[in-house]
């Protein structure tokens, strides 16, 4: 069986988005009350939950704390019910403890963990329904969590998928897009200084190509920085509002 | 852009056969463009927009554009709306082949139909209803879609939907003015009532379509296993339990024998190196010549041989077990991968065959032109009046309860026998399409007229380097040659060195990317040369005139220059231009080659020479006897540095026609080729070579080359065991060794034997074919005739669609140097690759028109001898092959090659009298290896063994349905012996006869059917112009094709 068209003649995906487009964003800050921090995204049908707790002190074995910065500590689910088939085991398999690792990496970069010497930051990511990009609707939803705990970081973090139909780069692709086999390159962008956290790319890309999607990814990542900017600013708005009451 | 989100939940099978709920997101937007040239909102215009000059715009629904794409097709129809939702349906239920039908349909800039994204657009969108049905959905959001279009339009034009479902038309056929519900026959009966071919084509399907259905319920008894499903057969290649390969179905058994030669050689069956044999019409289940199939191989004990013995294609199979070769790898068709359906020429069978069919006269099985597809059964009325005609059909379907497949009729050709009819024939089986170029391509064209010529732009002049004044340039063609695409000149530079130039028409200037000529030109990829006639890939007006280089006159050119060192000419540098020349002389090969020899005679031929003193002409004769003595030289040194590298030089028997001014025959070209030929031919190699360099430096993965892949050992064989039964022996290990080793295997007293060794090794030869760079590795980019690591075809854009697209990456590769923008010149790995399988395959059709018309022509020619005519037929012939029951001949008279029985149809076999005249005989046969002896029962025999002399006679063997075959008989066992002395000047003159009288007996029984006389045939019915390059080198690439005219069997197959 041939794959499935990924981009039509006349210039639309499967679900009617054009190459470059996004898919529909909705993100809320502060979801729990007795976490740190915590907020709630969905992109498309992809919807991920974030709790961060900390900074405190080093749980567990006191001899992994950092002399000179906090450690982060991440952990990373899919939900038993985020798939169409249910799962067995929402975590601990070799794909979520990698993509945790990932996670962690991410945030190292991006938080300014020398602020809190022998303290811990804990990250903690559920996909509550898988729909493609769920490694980047997660890494959204911490930097939004992150935010709404206080923690200092660098800039926004942004994640966004791209990929690849004929010599057409496609933004954020969906569970269909992801499953038809092409490249994918999963980007975690800092916008504001345009410092790339992550890179990863799954499936060959040819050298050529790689700039043209690496640029499509990016473009997403500034579009996905607005709509944060938005969700943040908003929420600023409601939290002041609350205190000068 | 705001976008409305909505979802869709759809159930679909799980990996465990389970089904499985999934919800898809599907975004609405109020910016789909709808194309329209009425549209008065602001939607973008780019890209094809949907004429206004159309009475009304149709819309079919999905299952219109599923049964009926062929008639939408039409050019007369215009102004149609695809809706995506039509699209898909197509996509999803008729697979991919009619979809990228459909999709071709609607990228061709010459059809008025677009697709509207009706699903995307969030006004015309409708939900699925809980519980309604997939097909009335469908219907339901075509007509809302159809009427959002015409309110868009804000009802300027009215809107037709065409659907085949009756509640729809009761149902919505009032619901909104302006917009229409009706059948599509109301449609066509109403709309397009003079569309004749439409409705008949209309009345076809849907004959067709019915019998589906009715024979679907009856389902009695299967004649064939069914296919295995899509998932089954993929996991079956992968794990090597099936192999896939393409089928081909072996031209004198049809009926019988199929190879399966295999694709992609995987991993796993490196060890089955050889074809795969199919073995009768139940093991090939269904496939159809060409066709993509998986085959499962059948075990050990049940491989079958090959036949050898030559037949006729008898209908019914006499084969005795006893003609076959060794078992070789059988196996049977358990899937069919990708069909490879096409329209088929046929012919109905005459009366007292279609009676004896019997049941009922509706049904009628016809028999294609091609043996190698099966009879086809259609269901028409009109099987009495189309009697005598060569008809083309359509297979729709070929179910497993059926034993043929079905199809239904869709144009006549023109009668059986007649000259128009047979070559539309021919034109047909090979998908040639030709119509005249249409009004809006000519109007692309600049004008030139004798009155008003075509004159150089001043400010193109600017861009251009110029070189009318400093440049001495002159073009070598054959005689009477119209499209001059290539010049040459030669010159010392200041410092001393040489400097050789290659110009070459810049077509490209005037056919700009995707312009309608060059949609057109790109369907065409060459220029169709037959006997008679050619169909250009340009307008004339291009070819002939302002693309021309002819002298006198400022013509564009792209010039490749070259420094050469003035000694030992090692290229010092090379530059590539866009040029203006102007070419002073206009040579034919033969005044040429006269001023390189010396011989002042031709002097006088040379028009531009004359109406000169004789002091300018003196001078200028000098520099111009110069130039040419000194090319040559060059092409000299070019070609040892070739030969020492291995290039080959094959032989092809190939007959040239000249023609002077009014196309007529005059005379041909001599068969031994002029050395300035090869002059003119190595100036070409070189230029293309050094261009291939330059693209495939600049664009590393999507530069359109050359290669020609070594030859497989095995396929020289032949070629060896021929060699040596002469006492030569042929070392094949690489092109070197067997070029110095065909050089040496040459009979002294018989020249013929070299020429058909060579014919041997270029059977032998894998065809040279177009690619992109991008698609394979650069060790495969090799020449292996031409003994090149680089090459290209730059040097005639006028004919070849590859050479153009090598004109638009050398502008982009010099481009590409001073600024940026290149993107509309190249294209991209994948699109290139693609133009390149359709450019390799659009001129393999265009060898094989040529070949089957010049068959038709030496056909025609022979069939009407009469008693003083009887001599042609008889000639010398040379035995190059034996078989079980028969030699295979070669009469280098005409250039013929055929089969000579040995033994006939009733047992008889062959016998000598005294004179040596021979007569059948009962008696028996003994092949060896490199003789047949025939034993009659009385004792005497007669050994016929490769290389022997005998005379044969030719006569044709007509057949209804089929194309005319040769056949030789075997007249004696002696060489010919002419009994006149114009022996050589026969040889000369036959095709010029055969191509002559031919037209003129055509010409007769056309005004004998036109009783009135009229003055039909005209001069251009016979207008020839042949010009292709009638050079050694263009024997060296398409050698393969145009050699030996074979009527006997494929070597290979």
């Amino acid at each position: 069986m041939a794959a499935p068209e990924l981009l039509s003649d006349e210039g639309y995906r499967a679900d009617g988005r054009r190459p470059a487009e996004l898919r529909k964003i909705r993100a809320r800050m502060g979801v729990f009350a007795q976490a740190d921090g915590s907020a709630y995204i969905e992109q498309g049908n992809t919807k991920a939950l974030a709790v961060v707790y900390g900074p405190h002190e080093m749980r567990g074995s006191r001899s992994k704390a950092l002399p000179d910065r906090a450690l982060v500590n991440c952990q990373y689910s899919v939900a038993t019910f985020g798939t169409s088939e249910r799962r067995r085991r929402p975590r601990g398999d070799r794909q979520t403890g990698e993509l945790a690792l990932q996670l962690q990496q991410t945030f190292e970069a991006a938080i300014l963990t020398q602020l809190h010497p022998r303290s811990q930051i804990d990250i903690y990511v559920q996909i509550l329904q898988a729909d493609g990009g769920n490694y980047c609707a997660g890494v959204n939803a911490a930097t939004l969590a992150v935010m709404d705990a206080g923690i200092p970081m660098r800039d926004y973090v942004c994640a966004c998928s791209a990929g690849l139909a004929e010599d057409t780069p496609l933004a954020d692709l969906s569970s269909p897009e992801e499953a038809a086999g092409g490249p994918r390159l999963v980007l975690a962008l800092l916008p504001a200084s345009g410092q790339i956290a992550l890179l990863q790319l799954s499936a060959r890309l040819h050298q050529e190509r790689l700039e043209t999607v690496l640029e499509a990814a990016g473009q997403a990542c500034r579009a996905l920085h607005a709509v944060l900017d938005r969700v943040v600013r908003e929420r600023l708005r409601e939290v002041t509002a609350l205190l000068g009451d | 852009m705001p976008m409305l989100r909505t979802e869709k939940v759809l159930l679909l099978r799980g990996q465990q056969g389970r089904s499985v709920r999934v919800v898809r997101e599907h975004y609405l937007r109020p910016d789909v463009p709808c194309r329209c040239a009425l549209c008065r909102a602001a939607c973008p215009r780019d890209g094809k927009l949907l004429s206004d000059d159309v009475t009304h715009y149709v819309v079919p629904d999905c299952k219109v554009v599923q049964d009926y794409l062929e008639i939408l097709e039409f050019p007369e129809l215009k102004g149609i709306i695809f809706m995506q939702t039509a699209c898909q349906a197509v996509q999803h239920q008729k697979g991919r082949r009619q979809y990228n039908q459909l999709r071709n349909l609607v990228k061709d800039a010459r059809h008025d139909c677009i697709v509207f994204a009706n699903e995307f657009h969030q006004h015309s969108y409708l939900p699925r209803e809980k519980g309604e049905s997939m097909e009335k959905w469908q219907t339901r959001s075509i007509y809302n879609a159809a009427v959002w279009y015409y309110n868009h339009c804000l009802g300027q034009m009215p809107v037709v939907m065409v659907t085949e479902d009756e509640d729809a038309i009761s149902q919505y056929g009032n619901e909104t003015e302006g917009v229409f519900v009706i059948s599509f026959k109301n449609y066509l009966d109403n709309f397009w009532p003079d569309l004749k071919a439409a409705h008949e084509l209309f009345d076809s399907i849907l004959q067709a379509q019915r019998e589906r259905e009715s024979e679907s319920q009856e389902n009695n008894g299967k004649e064939y296993p069914e296919h295995l499903p899509v998932e089954i057969l993929e996991a079956g290649i992968k794990s090597g339990r099936y192999i896939q390969g393409i089928l081909h179905v072996s031209k004198h058994r049809a009926q019988l024998e199929a190879l399966v030669r295999l694709q992609g050689f995987g991993s796993k069956e490196t060890e089955l190196q050889s074809d795969i044999l199919i073995y009768g019409a139940r093991a090939r289940n269904r496939a159809i010549h060409g066709d993509v199939v998986a085959v499962e191989l059948l075990p050990l004990q049940e491989w079958k041989g090959r036949t050898v013995a030559l037949c006729e294609n008898e209908t019914e199979d006499k084969a005795p077990a006893d003609t076959a070769s060794d078992p070789m790898p059988t196996g049977k068709v358990v899937g069919i991968i990708q069909k490879n359906w096409r329209d088929y020429v046929v012919t109905f069978p005459s009366k007292e065959d279609s009676q004896s069919q019997g049941r009922s006269a509706q049904k009628i099985l016809v028999i294609p032109l091609d043996y190698r597809i099966p009879k086809i059964r259609i269901s028409t009325q009109q099987a009495e009046a189309l009697q005598d005609y060569r008809v083309v059909v359509h297979i729709d379907s070929w179910e497993s309860t059926s034993v043929y497949p079905n199809g239904h009729f869709v144009r006549v050709l023109g009668r059986i026998g007649d000259l128009e009819g047979e070559i539309a024939a021919i034109l047909v089986e090979n998908s040639i399409c030709v119509a005249p170029f249409s009004e809006i391509q000519m109007s692309e064209m600049p004008v030139s007229s004798s009155k008003n010529p075509w004159k150089v732009n001043p400010e193109e002049e600017k861009k251009r380097l110029d070189l009318r004044d400093t440049h001495l340039i002159f073009s070598i063609d054959p005689q009477g040659c119209e499209d001059v695409d290539d010049a040459l000149s030669v010159r010392t530079l200041p410092n001393g060195n040489l400097e050789l130039g290659v110009h070459i028409a810049d077509v490209t200037h005037f056919v700009a990317a995707n312009s309608y000529t060059d949609v057109e030109a790109r369907a065409r990829a060459t220029t169709y040369y037959l006997v008679d006639r050619r169909y250009d890939m340009l307008p004339s007006v291009l070819s002939a005139d302002i693309c021309s280089l002819l002298s006198g006159v400022d013509r564009y050119a792209v010039s490749v220059l070259w420094e050469l060192e003035k000694e030992s000419y090692d290229m010092l540098r090379v530059c590539y231009n866009k040029t203006i020349i102007r070419s002073a002389y206009k040579l034919v090969y033969e005044a040429a080659q006269g001023l390189l020899d010396g011989d002042t005679n031709v002097v006088g031929d040379i028009l531009e020479l004359k109406n000169l003193d004789e002091r300018t002409r003196q001078k200028k004769l000098a520099e111009l006897v110069w130039a040419i003595s000194k090319l040559t030289d060059i092409a000299r040194h070019l070609r040892a540095k070739r030969d020492s590298c291995g290039a080959l030089e094959l032989e092809g028997v190939e007959i040239q026609v000249q023609l002077d001014d009014k196309h007529k025959i005059y005379g041909l070209i001599p068969k031994q080729p002029l050395e300035v030929q090869d002059t003119v031919a190595e100036c070409m190699i070189l230029a293309n070579h050094w261009v291939a360099k330059k693209i495939s430096e600049n664009f590393p993965h999507q530069a359109l080359l050359r290669q020609h892949p070594p030859p497989r050992q095995e396929f020289f064989t032949r070629l060896r065991e021929c060699a040596s039964a002469k006492g030569f022996s042929i070392d094949t290990r690489s092109n070197k060794t067997l070029a110095e080793s065909l050089d040496k295997a040459n009979d002294p007293l018989d020249p013929i034997v070299n020429k058909l060794l060579r014919s041997m090794a270029t059977q032998a030869m894998s065809n040279a074919l177009y690619f992109s760079t991008g698609s394979c590795p650069e060790k495969e980019f090799h020449h292996y005739g031409l003994a090149l690591e680089k090459y290209t075809h730059f040097t005639s854009p006028i004919r070849r669609y590859a050479d153009i697209v090598v004109h638009r990456l050398l502008t982009a590769a010099t481009l590409n140097e001073t600024k940026g923008d290149v993107k509309d010149y190249v294209f991209s790995n994948k699109d290139l690759q693609e133009l390149c399988r359709h450019i390799n395959n659009r001129k393999r059709a265009a060898q094989r028109a040529q070949k089957q018309s010049t068959k038709l022509f030496w056909c025609m020619y022979f069939k009407d001898t009469t008693t003083e005519t009887e001599e042609r037929c008889i000639a010398d012939g040379v035995i190059y092959s034996i078989r079980t029951n028969g030699v295979l001949v070669f009469v280098p008279r005409y250039g013929i090659k055929g089969a000579a029985y040995v033994k006939n149809k009733e047992g008889l076999v062959i016998s000598c009298q005294g004179d040596r005249s021979c007569e059948w005989k009962p008696g028996s046969l003994h092949r060896f290896q490199n003789k047949i002896t025939s034993t009659t029962t009385t004792g005497e025999s007669v050994t016929l063994s490769l290389f022997d002399h005998i005379t044969v006679k030719i006569h044709v063997q007509t057949s209804r349905c089929h194309a005319d075959t040769i056949k030789l008989e075997i007249i004696r066992n002696t060489p010919y012996q002419t009994s006149d002395t114009e022996v050589s000047q026969h040889f000369h003159v036959v095709k010029s006869d055969l191509a002559e009288e031919v037209s003129q007996s055509a010409e007769a029984a056309q005004h004998a059917q036109e009783k009135a006389g009229v003055e039909v045939i005209d001069e251009d019915y016979r207008e020839y112009c042949q010009t292709k390059g009638a050079s050694l080198y263009q024997l060296l690439e398409e050698i393969k094709d145009l050699a030996l005219l074979d009527v006997s069997a494929d070597i290979r197959t």
